[in-house]
């Protein structure tokens, strides 16, 4: 066990590096360059770009900027092209709100995916299962953008609500529970429809292992000793297929603070995935480095104690 | 098929895909005779800017003027092939990664998997930046990254099929036999895994239709003027709280193609399933 | 196994119950709105330090911090704002080869006042220099001066040219301006505001650890005195007009910063600084907010809102969304949407013509485009005022040149050229392009087309490019439209001179100094006459421009370099839009004050010649009536 841990931690901090210098690599090459000065601007003269240039360290060749930018990165130094601040300030102020977001997301997922699963699998070849794939092959074919927006027209011309950024502006809340509330509202708008695919692909995974788990031998020795359907079907098939939910907890770290850049842009609100997508937009590549940096950790982590939580849960799981 | 046929909305869900390609390809076809049907997608007609459906337009106009049911008709064709070739591409590079993984096994399976982990770390929209940076804003090469991102699935599920399927009998009597590998993989192997192949082809599609929505809603897809879905909703986002339309039907049409292509996915894997 | 079903459906019902209630709260909100302002900005501020700060959000939140040592006012004239008072004037300086001959141009000079609009105030030798004071700068009446010296038989030396190209001058021409500062001004942190400040200012624009972007305006800056603590006295090296203008930057206080190594002003200042304006920083949370709390200590008097909030809103979708839910209190309309704004009665419209045009830029570098025959006509081509009417909607005017009607050295006599497409078929036919067989034009086995660009992201360009597309075709022309991303757009083909043809805009202040767009010597990479333009003519008429102090003069020099430009066509002028704001009915009226003390005036928002926002810093919500009483109300 420990020397797994070891050579997977190992080979990990490996491949963390090759990702990094690849994506770099993508990054720079990409066309376009810094202009944290909005339009074309006669009042910028060619001394200060090259000072800009040159403080940036955008005049030395890539593989040196490559090396500069990780010295800066692990000494903590590392600023960013687009206001000068530390990077790692202005990854960590968004996460709070980031993880929120996705907390919720993935909690809503869960538990509504569950029970649609669950009621698919009991139902199966029933009308109710039917209706259960089709709704979540519904949900996963919706298209964010779109259904965000019929929806946020709704509300506005409709109901004339505030949906945007994590709280509502200029007002007096009575007391705390009414702030609380708005702040609540403003989380689960968003949550809800980033939870949407995964209600769709989590009712469908269970549906399946529990269908699955419902045809073994050890199911219908228990229905003929007399055990009740509902017992049977709480008791030991959600159980089993439990396990691989589990495994997969893994990956919800990297995906607690991935972002859905459309949803973040559509409500405003101040998530990791606007911070990707401007930053691409601005070649900001220091804050780009740093958040790839810190996503495929994050990724190689979680696969790491999904693999170890899956082989903990599943005795026929061997580590290799 | 017994099975997928007594499913009535696998049917259904094939028919309103035909229905699609029909549309799709028969617009294609009539515009490379020079016809438009019902009129120029292309034609912009300033007078007659953000018009709400009517007889004469039964979708309505864009903000040039220019018909939004033609536009869609053109738009049809241009998401399906997106569908299909980013699939094509996906899929070719994913068999021939899984197969190798899977056939040979061992190290090569390591390094093979771990750079399929390796890609999944990167943010695709990133790639997907670089390329149309790089290479130019054109249909061709949308497809062409769209494909470069999502064949890691098609890897790991053909990689699993083949460490089955080379177990069996007739594949380890097969290389007894003295059979190179290369026809093992493709006499023998290949058309066991076909069945989950096709499924993960037909549940591709309509990913691709969506991201290529995404993209042409980020501004990164198909250039001006031809128009795609995911290009109607971007241009009409601008207009949303007043133009409606702009934003319901293109949207609509891009939910009921890919739904009816996961129905009819999922119910050929539950065909597929129940036969073994 | 009755806790699994608990959880099961207690979790989703739960949920369910929590959204609901959620919505129900936020539909009911009391509307009880604090005394505060929301403004929204699609951009976030990158810094709140004026003189590192170069694009416009950060602009707009630090406006209402700081101040510099003049303004505009209402109508757009320049007034005082830290500076109470200022003087232009300049020392012009001829060099003799001896000191008697000096001695004796002093005493002929004395004796023969030239008749000049500047009086000579004070004469004076020292060595072998002859020094002038001169009540106005400019280069006119030094050269008056200088020919009745050489008529009377003096020879001054000669000084080498002010720039390259230049001619030799016989004497040196030094504008100077002396400010006289306000004694009541305090910094936010209550230190007092001195000239010591303006020094530091200058001296750390100038400074190249703070790779400042306006160091450009003080080049030419040659000394800055402070006498004493409330005046200022700039010299500079040659007569430069907009030198004046250059005194609206904001001022940095001294105390704070001079010890500071400008890297380290990110940590300590950038991000909350102290100024001297009616608003102070109060927090900031990236990406979502900005808010400024009121200066009760203001030298003009303490605004009446508590506090300005600004939202970053980065989608246009987004925005209008925020001024539907009242989110924020201003929405800057598109002009789509204008009528269903002027229609309805719950709205307070203001509209201005803008101070920006959008234009086509021809790379004159490309053969095709360096007959003059063939940019008119493209540019009769383009049927203009259909893209007024329908891209805009109406709201704007077709551009005639480079400024723009607000500009007070506008020319509107200039004529813009027309929609002809007859006309510009017959002048590609005169130019040689003939319709091949296809349609398209050809010359000597070259067809007539290009590639025009446009950056995404801006709606009015895309639609622009995709008219232009489709008129240019009518006539023979095939255009490829190609869209890419802004930061792609400079660096691969702008920055490059490598296109053919882009659509773009040019949002200019109050300024008659184009240099770095039309003169010849800016067309390197990364310059801004990225279109190759190069007409000696201009050349000169922009220098000049730049010396000229007279109103009168720079009016005429104006109209002849806007006259010149348009008729050489090296863009296609296309139009000025208007700009329109909506604010909800009565939500804000001004109480400002009147020119005497104590008098306050109290009116609606309304449209002024330098915005419906100037003095914005004495807005007020009816719902919080400012205690000082309006001497005069207008409704």
């Amino acid at each position: 066990m420990i020397s797994f841990i070891i050579r997977r931690l190992a080979l990990s901090v490996v491949l963390l590096f090759i990702i990094s210098i690849i994506s770099f690599f993508i990054v720079t090459l990409t066309p376009g360059s810094p202009y944290p000065w909005g339009e074309l601007n006669p009042k910028i003269s060619a001394e200060v770009k090259a000072n800009f240039r040159k403080k940036f360290h955008l005049d030395r060749p890539l593989h040196e900027q490559y090396a500069l930018i990780m010295r800066d990165l692990f000494t903590g130094n590392l600023r960013s092209i687009k206001d000068d601040r530390p990077v790692m300030s202005r990854i960590l102020e968004r996460l709070p709100a980031t993880v929120a977001l996705n907390l919720t997301s993935i909690v809503i997922s869960l538990s509504f995916g569950t029970l649609l699963g669950v009621t698919a699998a009991r139902y199966s070849g029933h009308w109710q299962d039917a209706l259960g794939s089709f709704i979540a092959f519904l949900f996963i074919a919706l298209p964010g953008f779109w259904i965000t927006y019929m929806m946020v027209v709704a509300l506005v011309k409709g109901f004339g609500v505030p949906i945007l950024g994590t709280h509502s502006y200029g007002i007096e809340f009575p007391n705390s529970l009414g702030s609380g509330l708005d702040t609540l509202w403003h989380l689960l708008l968003p949550a809800t429809i980033l939870a949407l695919g995964g209600i769709a692909s989590q009712s469908r995974y269970l549906r399946a292992t529990m269908i699955e788990s419902l045809r073994e031998d050890y199911i219908r020795t228990a229905r003929s000793k007399g055990l009740a359907e509902e017992v049977i079907l709480y008791k030991h098939a959600l159980r089993n297929s439990i396990r691989p939910i589990i495994a997969g907890i893994g990956m919800v770290l990297p995906a607690l603070i991935g972002g859905a850049v459309v949803i973040e842009t559509i409500f405003a609100y101040p998530g990791m995935g606007r911070l990707g997508y401007e930053a691409v937009l601005e070649r900001d590549y220091p804050t780009l480095v740093a958040l790839n940096f810190v996503v495929a950790a994050l990724v190689l982590l979680g696969n790491l104690i999904s693999d170890l939580l899956s082989a903990a849960v599943d005795p026929r799981v061997r580590l290799e | 098929m017994r099975r997928f046929r007594s499913n009535p909305v696998a049917i259904a869900s094939v028919v309103v895909i035909l229905i699609f390609a029909f549309t799709a390809g028969g617009t294609f076809l009539l515009s490379i005779t020079g016809h438009q049907w019902p009129c120029n997608p292309n034609l912009t007609n300033l007078e007659q800017k953000l018009l709400p459906p009517c007889p004469q337009h039964w979708l309505g106009t864009d903000n040039l003027g220019r018909d939004v049911l033609s536009r869609m008709l053109h738009g049809a064709s241009i998401s399906l092939t997106v569908g299909l070739i980013a699939v094509a591409v996906s899929l070719g590079i994913g068999m021939v990664v899984g197969a190798v993984a899977g056939y040979f096994g061992g190290i090569i399976d390591q390094i093979l998997m771990r750079a399929v982990d390796a890609l999944l770390c990167f943010p695709t929209f990133f790639l997907i930046l670089t390329v149309v940076a790089l290479l130019g804003p054109s249909l061709l090469n949308i497809v062409i990254v769209i494909g470069l991102v999502s064949w890691t699935g098609t890897a790991r599920l053909v990689r699993s099929e083949f460490l089955t399927l080379r177990e069996t009998e007739y594949v380890k009597g097969a290389r007894v036999l003295g059979q190179n590998a290369w026809h093992i993989i493709t006499r023998h192997i290949l058309p066991n895994a076909a069945a989950p192949i096709l499924v993960t082809a037909v549940l591709g599609i309509p990913d691709a239709i969506l991201s290529e929505a995404g993209l042409s809603f980020l501004g990164f897809g198909v250039q001006p003027p031809q128009a795609t879905w995911g290009n109607i909703i971007a241009d009409g986002k601008t207009y949303l709280l007043d133009a409606w339309w702009l934003n319901l039907f293109p949207g609509l049409a891009i939910l009921i193609a890919s739904l009816s292509f996961y129905l009819a996915g999922d119910a050929l894997r539950e065909a597929a399933e129940s036969r073994s | 196994m009755r806790s699994i079903r608990l959880f099961l459906y207690g979790i989703p019902i739960t949920l369910i119950l929590l959204l609901v209630a959620a919505f129900v709260n936020a539909s009911f909100l009391s509307v009880a709105k604090k005394n505060e302002m929301s403004i929204g900005t699609i951009g976030e501020p990158s810094t709140l330090n004026p003189i590192q700060q170069a694009d416009s959000a950060s602009a707009q939140v630090a406006g209402l911090m700081f101040n510099g040592l003049l303004k505009y006012n209402q109508d757009l004239e320049v007034v005082g704002d830290l500076a109470t008072t200022w003087d232009l004037s300049q020392e012009t300086t001829f060099q003799f080869g001896l000191e008697e001959e000096a001695a004796k141009a002093l005493t002929f000079l004395n004796g023969n006042q030239p008749s000049n609009s500047a009086s000579i105030t004070t004469t004076a030798h020292n060595g072998k220099n002859l020094t002038l004071t001169l009540s106005q700068p400019g280069l006119t009446d030094s050269e008056n001066i200088a020919h009745i010296l050489s008529e009377a038989g003096f020879h001054p030396l000669s000084f080498p040219p002010l720039e390259k190209g230049g001619k030799e001058r016989s004497f040196k021409a030094e504008p100077i301006i002396h400010f006289i500062l306000r004694k009541d001004v305090r910094w936010h942190d209550g230190a007092p505001f001195t000239s010591a400040d303006v020094a530091f200012t200058y001296h750390a624009i100038m400074d190249e650890r703070v790779a400042s972007p306006r160091s450009s305006d003080f080049e030419l800056v040659s000394s800055l005195q402070t006498p004493d603590p409330y005046s200022v006295v700039v010299r500079y090296k040659k007569p430069f007009s907009p030198a004046l203008l250059s005194w609206m930057q904001s001022i940095l206080p001294a105390h704070l910063l001079e010890k500071v190594e400008p890297a380290k002003w990110s940590e300590i200042y950038n991000r909350h600084p102290i100024g001297t304006g009616p608003f102070k920083f109060g927090n900031w949370k990236t990406n979502e907010f900005i808010r400024l709390i009121k200066n009760p200590d203001y030298f003009r008097g303490s605004p009446w809102l508590d506090s300005v909030v600004f939202r970053v809103l980065p989608d246009p979708l987004t925005l209008q969304l925020a001024f539907q839910t009242k989110q924020v209190d201003f929405w800057a309309v598109d002009p789509w949407a204008v009528k269903s704004f002027e229609k309805d009665k719950r709205f307070d419209l203001f509209s201005s013509a803008g101070n920006m045009y959008n234009y086509i830029g021809w790379n004159l570098r490309r053969p095709m485009f360096q007959d003059l025959r063939v940019r008119k006509a493209l540019a009769e081509a383009i049927n203009i005022p259909q893209m007024i009417k329908y891209i805009i909607y109406g709201h704007g005017v077709q551009s005639n040149g480079i400024f723009t009607p607000k500009m007070w050295f506008y020319d509107p006599r200039v004529q813009p050229l027309p929609y002809d497409p007859k006309a510009a078929a017959s002048l590609l036919d005169e130019a040689g392009w003939k319709p091949g067989p296809d349609g398209m034009r050809v010359k000597e086995g070259k067809r007539l087309s290009f590639t025009l660009l446009a950056n995404n992201g801006n709606e009015v360009r895309r639609d622009i490019a995709t008219l232009v597309q489709d008129d240019l075709k009518k006539i023979g022309v095939e255009v490829k439209v190609e869209i890419y991303e802004w930061s792609v757009l400079l660096k691969r083909f702008v920055n490059k001179g490598e296109f053919d043809a882009i659509v773009l805009g040019w949002g200019l202040g109050n300024d008659f100094d184009q240099y770095a767009i039309w003169h010849s010597s800016q067309t390197h990479p990364e310059e801004l006459n990225f279109v190759g333009y190069n007409n000696p003519d201009v050349d000169h008429l922009l220098t000049d421009l730049r010396q000229e102090y007279s109103r009168p003069e720079i009016i005429r020099l104006a109209a002849k370099l806007q006259q010149t430009i348009y008729e050489d066509q090296p863009y296609t002028f296309l139009f000025v839009p208007e700009g329109t704001s909506v604010m909800w009915k009565n939500s804000y009226r001004i109480r400002r004050p009147g020119s005497k003390p104590g008098e306050w005036i109290d009116s609606p928002v309304t449209m002024t010649k330098a915005g419906w926002d100037y003095d914005m810093e004495w807005f007020y919500r009816p719902e919080y009536i400012p205690k000082i009483r309006a001497t005069q109300i207008i409704k």
